[in-house]
């Protein structure tokens, strides 16, 4: 008999890879914050308070909720300590990799402990994935002689089979009456990944039974290569920032990134369907290469009009497993006055998104043919196009206090990569679209 | 889908290399309808000024609303003007914004127990060769500068009162 | 195609490091850019936000900065 046994402690990829601190680290950095002239600024010390709510939902699949809460103080000599403290909660269904069939099919879950069926036409989700995080940054800016500004911090985040530690370091100077800015700045992850049912061998074939059955444990632990497993990252980062005008400044950046480890997804599996008829023989686990190198570009303006402001940026990004990608973000800041709440404003955003797929990514085998180095289906590393639309809406309340509110419309869709369709995959949808709605509320005091 | 991409990227660019040049001719007009007018106010308002303190060692501050290092020197400033002041000591400022709205608000939240000279156009600032925000100059007796800081830090104040007291001493 | 995103990406560069003589403005005159929707990190808790969920759905991540801008002062 199969048995539907939902464990809470599953998880999910989206919070697997936490290095994305990265960039959050570097760019909280806040190094020219200090100036900023805030009301209460009379006093030697300062205390600023945010926090905010995040709910990110796809229609029918993943949803998360996140909590921030940050405090930063500045020193009577423009440093400046930062503190933030991070959860975020996940539950919901992720893609697995595997392909609709025209047919009922069944897996087991990433623990072994339980198996899930998939109606027939339905694109396989796995929906045992819950879970919460918690993550603390630390940060320490201040400057270190004149037009020289250091920082540097510290990052722990912990799920129940995730831990993420991280420090950081950058260095800024300011020439040219600080018109030009120099920086540079580095991070350093080191990241343990303990997942439910352990890792598995790669391209080892997904068993479906019975998991109350006696020989089951036994079966499944000859799939696992092992309990746990790491990766380290270290990115490197170089920036030029140039005021153009009193309405203008524009900064232009440099990313140099390293991971290696386990960067393999334990719980993707990729479908071997017949060559002919496209119906599938079996699911393997999938395997990534242990290192990546990516590359980045990045270029910002922002332009203030008579009382508009418009942030414009793009990101060419480019590494080793051969995805290039394309990010245009902008955001127009337009000021409403007091008739729609104090100091008022709405603010529209758009941003576009393009990825090539990897080197390895198939989102399908054909049985019978060798099997390569590496591959992966996770769409997330295949050829994609998304875009958010969404507007923000923010007012003073409270003697001062910021007050925001912002919704967003996020649509990924899949591409084909150039795979042909055998037999019945011509008749499923392979690169199903996803539409998310992302909600939040700021308040800063 | 990428052919578009690089287009719209070429645009993009190409829109804020056209912003950066058309804004660049547009200031130089504008600056030069209002030259005559502004020159005779602020700089001769500061002239004025330093004639009745003629004899007095004088701190001569620049600052603007919009910049938070000048909000913490006020206090410093008010009390330096009250404490030096029969010494023959005095504290001009020269405020710097563009909007002199802001500059009023500025002053009700933080009131200056000094003069303030306005220079929305900077002609004052650019005589000196201001380098930074806030910036300050120690003026000797003689009517000669003999100090001058760039930025206001906490941690220098004694420095700043040690060179008051040093100007103050030669009579 | 890769060659040509990066010849536009550099080419505002290349005329700013040229121009760069021309370019920027006198310490009083950042009124604007000292405003906090100038800042070229505004509002770090919505890219926090926003970063992660990328992070989670996208192939790329980070290669933003920090430094420079606002008003300049000490």
């Amino acid at each position: 008999m199969k048995t539907k046994t939902k464990t809470k402690t599953e998880k999910t990829n989206i919070k697997a890879a936490l290095t994305l601190a990265t960039a959050a680290l570097l760019g909280t950095s806040n190094l020219a914050q200090a100036n900023t002239v805030s009301t209460d600024s009379a006093q030697e010390s300062t205390w600023e308070f945010d926090s905010a709510f995040l709910f990110y939902s796809e229609v029918d699949r993943v949803s998360a909720g996140e909590a921030i809460f940050n405090a930063k103080k500045t020193f009577a000599n423009d440093e400046i300590l930062n503190l933030k403290l991070t959860v975020d909660a996940l539950t919901g269904a992720s893609a697995s990799g595997a392909v609709a069939q025209p047919e009922v099919q069944t897996f087991t879950r990433p623990s072994g402990k339980g198996q899930y069926d998939i109606a027939a036409g339905e694109v396989p989700l796995d929906d045992t994935f819950q879970d919460t995080r918690v993550q603390l940054n630390a940060q320490w800016t201040q400057p270190i002689a004149p037009n020289y500004t250091a920082s540097g911090g510290v990052h722990i985040s912990k799920e129940y089979d995730y831990l993420s530690l991280g420090i950081n370091g950058n260095l800024a100077f300011d020439f040219d009456r600080k018109n030009s800015t120099f920086s540079a700045g580095f991070s350093f992850f080191q990241d343990t990944f303990t997942p439910e049912g352990g890792i598995p061998k790669p391209f080892s074939s997904m068993l479906i039974g019975d998991s109350s059955s006696p020989t089951w444990d036994n079966d499944f632990t000859e799939t696992r290569i092992g309990s746990e497993d790491t990766k380290t990252t270290i990115d490197i980062l170089l920036g030029f920032t140039q005021v153009i005008n009193r309405r203008m400044i524009t900064q232009f950046n440099y990313s140099y990134s390293m991971v290696d480890g386990y960067l393999t997804d334990p719980f993707k599996i990729i479908s071997v369907v017949n060559g002919s008829t496209g119906l599938t023989q079996d699911n393997i686990y999938e395997s990534r290469p242990d290192s990546r190198v990516k590359q980045s570009i990045y270029a910002q303006s922002l332009y203030h009009f008579d009382s508009t402001v418009l942030d414009v940026s793009y990101r060419y990004m480019w590494d080793d497993w051969e995805i290039t990608s394309h990010t245009l973000d902008t955001r127009f800041r337009i000021p409403l006055g007091d008739s729609f709440g104090t100091e008022s404003y709405i603010q529209p955003h758009f941003r576009f998104y393009q990825q090539s797929a990897a080197e390895f990514y198939q989102p399908f085998l054909i049985d019978g043919d060798a099997l390569p180095t590496y591959a992966s289906a996770d769409y997330r590393i295949g050829e994609m196009t998304t875009f958010t639309v969404g507007l923000k809406y923010g007012l003073l309340v409270n003697n001062g206090h910021d007050l925001s509110f912002r919704l967003e419309y996020y649509r990924q869709t899949p591409t084909d990569a150039g795979f042909d369709e055998p037999g019945a995959l011509q008749e499923v949808d392979l690169y199903p679209t996803i539409d998310a709605i992302i909600a939040q509320i700021t308040y800063s005091f | 889908m990428q052919h578009l991409l690089k287009q719209l990227s070429f645009f993009v660019f190409s829109l804020f290399i056209i912003i950066i040049f058309s804004n660049n001719a547009y200031a130089q007009e504008k600056a030069q309808e209002k030259i005559e007018h502004e020159k005779i106010s602020s700089q001769v308002a500061l002239v004025q000024e330093l004639d009745k303190h003629k004899g007095e060692v004088v701190y001569l501050d620049f600052w603007a609303s919009w910049c938070g290092p000048c909000r913490k020197s006020f206090p410093w400033m008010n009390k330096i003007e009250l404490e030096y002041k029969k010494q023959g000591f005095s504290v001009i400022s020269v405020n710097l914004d563009t909007d002199k709205d802001l500059a009023t608000k500025f002053l009700n939240e933080m009131p200056a127990s000094f003069p303030v000279i306005y220079d929305p156009k900077g002609k004052i600032a650019k005589h000196f060769k201001i380098q930074g925000m806030p910036s300050s100059m120690l003026i000797g007796r003689d009517g000669k500068i003999k100090f001058r800081h760039t930025g206001f830090f906490t941690k220098k104040i004694s420095l700043y009162q040690l060179e008051i007291q040093q100007l103050l001493a030669i009579k | 195609m890769k060659k040509n995103i990066k010849l536009v990406l550099f080419i505002p560069l290349i005329i700013g490091a040229t121009g760069c003589a021309n370019l920027g403005v006198e310490p009083w005159e950042r009124d604007l850019l000292a405003k906090d929707e100038m800042s070229l990190n505004a509002s770090p808790i919505d890219v926090a936000l926003d970063d992660h969920i990328y992070f989670s759905k996208e192939a790329s991540s980070g290669g933003k900065g920090f430094g420079g801008g606002g008003c300049g002062c000490n």
